[in-house]
């Protein structure tokens, strides 16, 4: 009764006797939530946490692969220019070829006349020596 | 012969170079964008910043003021100066200490190029405005040349400073200073021409253009070489200051010509596009403005001289290999300075090099004579068997193979700077140099004193004189020497004349280059797809009709088109064809032989030769030699042997006759010299012989005048008109012999009664020479010519 009585005034005991204002049961449940909401905070912080982390690697990965790519577009550039070059290098020494066949060409020319003239003095050597 | 190039590890200048300039083959100036002058020392490798121009000032072109003309004009060498083109529309003149001396307004928009002219009086510039504007030396306006609508990118002054060449698009234009001379103007080039130059020495004129070809052309505007097309427009052309070589640069290019274009070297230097280029005055080196800002610097070397079983190169700047190819030794010459120039032939090898001369014998490589020059840039070497000649700056000097000066010839006047092997010529005893002033006049200098020759008056031929040339060989009185003229005519003519009228006689027409032997006298001459060799020139003093006999004429198609006569070396011919190769091809080795045998007097060896050979060119060359050294047995036998019927009656005749006097002077007809004949014959008294020459030759007022003269033999002279005019049916005309006809009669028996007793007393002359055979008194005088 008396406990009627005091629940209607809004006081209550618990089971250790103690009095108290809440309702044991909601009191018992408060304090559930309080856990639970505690526990929620902890692991919410520890998501934060691990994100963060994560975050910050994949910062890194995005750091890398952006400097990869950078390196990959100047290789393929250096590929180009590589070929480029190739071919006005070529062009080059294929200018020098022909300058130097020219020359080449010179120096048969007159190598073919030495050997006309050496052939055209054996000839004279050797009417010579027929006549005599 | 190719350039050896040398680049800075990193460029100088941050900026395109625009312009070089050297001051002493070890001195280069460059200008760039980067508004930079700086000075290269090229013997320490050292660079140094003359000058920082202002800021909106960027440089164009840059030419120093000509050493030669500085000199001239007896000027301090301090005043040395230079102009700087600039886009900002003015030129600067700036001396070398790097002070600003002045600055002219010049053109609207930018100064593209800017000439001084080689006597140093007048300033060319040429802008973007389309205009082209002579300045005096200190700078003031003189005139403007031309308004174009396009620029002008390039000009140049002309040889002797009186017309410009500048571009005017695709056309190169050629103007006279004075004023109302009417410009020359020809489409050069397929794209815009960018650069030009002119050379002094040799007159050709040097085109590069953005159609990528580079062209060669002569002052009339002919076309003498178009280039291949390179990969990229041509942006410099230079000539070197002996007009023997010439430098084109291009992107990533330079190349080393001759001066006929055909290339020699190319190099690919990593340069981008050379904007100039210049030659030191040595001709040795050339300074290139690069596009990456780099100065490059080119050595010319391996430089190859041939001579008989000899080979010299030039295998570095100071270094020359020689090749003896009979034994396979080869020997290394090593020099203190750099090599200039080389000169192979005559058994010697000559080589200047900036401050000495070396004389090297081909027996002995290792002594050689060694002199100081006094002037550093050697222009020209030629050689003859017993000296050689030096030319420079100042002057021609000859010199004996052991290192003595022998004279230095010289003239009022001279300009020894634009001598080149065409207009000086040397043998044994002569040097002949082509005026430069008027080109009609040829001195000839007596080899051993430097003294003019005879009178001390030139040759001076009909038309302007391009080529001369001197035999090699024979006695000092008897040298010859040949002029090629404007009209490419060839005449030969003695060097030395004792009082008669000089005889200038034409070999030949249309004859592009012409060679005398260096063994015996024979000319050996190029004509369109033909070489004529005259086996001996001298012919035409003889026997003028021997001498189309004595030629000798080879077909030139199989040596390519336009081949050029290079030298004429014992029995061979060294020809250079178009594109550049050097061929050899021999002729006939008899006529050499010949030579040789008439030079010792051995006149049966000669005839023994040609009747072993059995060619009429031969014999020909024979009966012209006897008939000149006046050999009558041999020119008899040479006459019957070519076929000559009446010319061996004559000398048969000739040979009856006892008074030695007489018979040269019956020789003298024979070679066609009437005047000699009558000299030889009045200065041996032998007065009737006179007379009968000219009564032979119909000339009768002589004739009589002769007879009157010496108060002998008028009646014979009147007979012999008598007789001349009762065969032609005529009347006598003449006044003098109608005078003289009056007192004398004419009694035949009388005259040749008299004429005998000439005879007579002739044969008892003790100088008569009696040692041929005296026949009876039947001979006549000039029986043939009757």
């Amino acid at each position: 009764m008396a406990d009627e009585a005091l629940a209607r005034a809004g006081l209550h005991f618990d089971e250790l006797n103690k009095i108290r204002v809440l309702e044991p049961e909601v009191a018992q449940q408060t304090k559930e939530l309080k856990e639970e909401c505690k526990e929620f905070v902890e692991k919410i912080g520890d998501f934060q946490k691990i994100v963060g982390t994560f975050i910050e690697m994949v910062d890194v990965v995005a750091k890398e692969v952006e400097q990869e790519k950078m390196k990959a577009i100047g290789a393929r550039n250096l590929l180009k220019s590589i070929a480029k070059q190739r071919e006005s290098q070529q062009q080059q020494l294929h200018a020098l070829i022909t300058e130097k066949r020219m020359q080449m060409e010179r120096l048969r020319i007159q190598q073919d006349a030495l050997l006309k003239e050496e052939a055209s003095q054996n000839e004279f050597i050797e009417q010579l020596i027929l006549q005599k | 012969m190719r350039f050896k190039t040398a680049l800075q590890k990193e460029p100088k200048h941050s900026e395109l170079v625009s312009c070089v300039g050297w001051t002493t083959p070890d001195e280069v100036y460059s200008s760039a964008d980067d508004h930079h002058i700086i000075k290269w020392n090229l013997t320490n490798n050292e660079t140094a910043t003359l000058l920082e121009l202002p800021k909106e000032c960027f440089p164009t072109s840059m030419h120093w003021f000509p050493k030669s003309a500085q000199s001239g004009a007896g000027k301090k060498a301090g005043s040395d100066v230079f102009v700087l083109t600039s886009t900002d529309g003015k030129f600067h003149l700036i001396s070398r200490t790097g002070r600003i001396e002045k600055s002219t307004e010049a053109h609207k928009g930018a100064v593209l190029c800017g000439r001084w002219s080689y006597d140093g009086t007048a300033l060319l510039t040429a802008g973007e405005d389309g205009q082209v504007k002579t300045w005096s030396r200190s700078g003031m306006l003189r005139s403007t040349l031309t308004q174009n609508s396009i620029p002008v990118y390039s000009a140049a002054w002309g040889p002797d400073s009186d017309q410009v060449l500048f571009t005017n698009g695709r056309q190169l234009v050629i103007k006279p200073l004075q004023a109302n001379a009417k410009p020359q103007m020809w489409k050069a080039h397929e794209g815009i021409v960018l650069c030009v130059d002119w050379n002094h020495v040799n007159n050709l004129i040097l085109s590069g253009a953005e159609d990528k070809r580079y062209k060669v052309w002569d002052t009339y505007g002919r076309l003498l070489y178009s280039s291949s097309g390179h990969e990229y427009p041509v942006t410099a052309v230079s000539w070197t200051p002996d007009g023997e070589m010439f430098a084109v640069g291009s992107f990533n290019t330079l190349r080393l010509c001759d001066s006929s274009g055909w290339s020699y070297a190319l190099e690919k230097p990593n340069t981008g596009s050379i904007f100039s280029l210049a030659w030191s005055s040595d001709g040795t080196q050339v300074a290139g403005a690069c596009g990456n800002g780099q100065v490059i610097f080119a050595n010319v070397i391996e430089r190859r001289l041939e001579w008989k079983n000899y080979e010299a190169s030039v295998t570095a700047s100071k270094q020359i290999q020689v090749r003896n190819v009979m034994n396979d030794t080869t020997e290394k010459l090593d020099f203190r300075d750099r090599v200039i120039k080389v000169s192979l032939g005559f058994n010697h090898l000559v080589v200047a090099t900036s401050s000495q001369c070396y004389i090297y014998s081909t027996k002995n490589w290792n002594t050689p004579m060694i002199f100081d020059l006094k002037e550093g840039s050697v222009t020209l070497i030629k050689q003859a068997e017993k000296h050689f000649l030096l030319v420079d700056g100042t002057g021609v000097y000859v010199f004996s193979y052991d290192g003595r000066l022998v004279c230095t010839p010289r003239y009022q006047g001279m300009k020894a700077d634009i001598l080149n092997q065409q207009t000086i010529a040397l043998s044994n005893d002569t040097v002949a140099i082509r005026d430069k002033t008027d080109e009609k006049v040829v001195y000839v200098f007596d080899a051993q004193t430097g003294k003019t020759m005879g009178d001390g008056k030139p040759i001076t031929h009909k038309v302007e004189v391009m080529d001369i040339g001197l035999d090699q060989c024979g006695i000092t009185a008897e040298r010859r020497i040949t002029l090629v003229d404007k009209n490419r005519d060839l005449f030969l003519t003695s060097v030395r004349i004792f009082g008669a009228e000089r005889k200038v006689i034409k070999l030949a027409n249309m004859i592009q280059a012409h060679a005398w032997n260096d063994e015996t006298n024979m000319l050996a001459a190029m004509t369109d797809g033909k070489i004529l060799v005259w086996y001996y020139p001298n012919a035409v003093y003889v026997d003028k009709d021997l001498l189309p006999r004595t030629l000798y004429e080879k077909d030139t198609s199989e040596f390519g088109k336009a081949p050029q006569l290079v030298d004429f070396l014992g029995s061979h011919l060294i020809l250079r064809r178009a594109e550049g190769s050097l061929i050899s091809t021999t002729i006939s080795h008899y006529p050499s032989v010949l030579h040789s045998f008439v030079m010792n007097g051995k006149w049966d060896d000669a005839v023994r030769l040609c009747r072993f050979v059995k060619e009429e060119n031969l014999w020909a060359c024979l009966a012209a030699m006897a008939t000149y050294a006046k050999d009558l047995n041999t020119a008899e036998v040479a006459y019957a042997a070519i076929k000559e019927a009446d010319k061996v009656q004559f000398i048969i005749n000739i040979k009856d006759i006892p008074v030695k006097e007489a018979r040269n002077a019956e020789m003298a007809l024979l070679c066609g010299n009437q005047q000699d004949a009558e000299a030889i014959l009045l200065q041996a008294t032998l007065t009737f012989r006179a007379i009968m020459l000219n009564v032979q030759l119909y000339n009768w007022d002589r004739a009589l005048e002769l007879a009157v003269k010496h108060k002998t033999h008028v009646d014979t002279v009147l007979g012999y008109r008598q007789k001349f005019l009762a065969r032609f049916d005529k009347e006598e005309t003449n006044k003098r012999f109608l005078q003289y006809k009056e007192g004398i009669d004419v009694d035949w028996d009388n005259i040749n009664s008299k004429i005998e007793m000439e005879y007579q007393k002739e044969r008892e002359r003790p100088s008569g020479g009696g040692s041929s055979a005296v026949s009876g008194g039947h001979s006549r005088v000039g029986q043939a010519a009757v």
